[in-house]
């Protein structure tokens, strides 16, 4: 008898940072990224927006979503789910970050 | 009565009645005050237009004195944020806000030349640490 095994694939949706080279704000998440992504089963794409237009121009496709969670401008870091539109933005602690991550499924 | 405005941030000289609400040459916002003849005279020299680091940190040390704020304490971050600044003004013309994308809207980018209008940010108005969203002004302690 064929005995086939169906593995549940786990769903992990796609995360974006936005970031700035000379941002200090990015430097000071970079590690909190780092450690997230080795504790969890989590994944940044990591775009840097001021020394990348392709960059730039996608964060800027997203504005009417950021934005209004941002001061109501385009800030870095921000950190971006696609699939739920949901948004963290600036520097905050690495429960925060965390939370937000998971939150996302 | 026609009096003689300086732009602090870049050093620019206006002679009217009124000072200009953008400044011509750096495109700082609100950024005149009134200055006295003599000072016209002695400042109304020709120079550069760039400004050098260190021009730009005494031009904000100067902003920041007369003000409720001061230039962050850490040299690192400051410095940091001086190389996205001077590098925006060389890839995109204006010492454009590190920590924010501009929008290509000029007249709405505007608000993103080094130093903003930041006092009016929720991440500075009312609260007693606050600061401009880069971190480069931070409320002075009382």
């Amino acid at each position: 008898m064929l005995v086939r095994a169906f593995h549940k694939e786990e769903k992990v949706s796609k995360l974006i940072m936005f970031h700035a080279r000379e941002c200090p704000h990015c430097r000071a998440m970079m590690p909190h990224v780092d450690r997230l992504e080795k504790e969890e089963k989590v994944k940044f794409e990591r775009l840097e927006v001021w020394h990348d237009e392709k960059n730039a121009d996608l964060m800027r496709s997203y504005r009417p979503v950021i934005a209004p969670k941002c001061g109501g401008q385009l800030r870095t870091p921000t950190f971006f789910c696609p699939e739920t539109s949901d948004v963290l933005c600036g520097e905050v602690p690495y429960d925060q970050l965390k939370d937000w991550a998971l939150k996302q499924g | 009565m026609k009096k003689y405005y300086r732009c602090y941030v870049c050093g620019d000289i206006h002679f009217g009645v009124k000072a200009p609400e953008v400044c011509p040459t750096c495109l700082v916002k609100n950024a005149y005050v009134e200055i006295s003849s003599d000072e016209a005279e002695r400042t109304s020299r020709p120079t550069q237009t760039t400004m050098t680091r260190t021009e730009f940190r005494a031009a904000i040390e100067r902003f920041a004195e007369k003000n409720e704020f001061q230039v962050n304490a850490d040299a690192a971050k400051v410095e940091t944020l001086f190389d996205g600044i001077f590098a925006n003004e060389q890839n995109h013309g204006l010492k454009y806000c590190p920590c924010r994308l501009r929008t290509k809207d000029f007249n709405e980018d505007l608000k993103l030349v080094c130093p903003c209008n930041f006092i009016i940010h929720e991440t500075y108005k009312g609260k007693e640490d606050g600061e401009c969203w880069c971190g480069l002004f931070i409320r002075r302690k009382k």
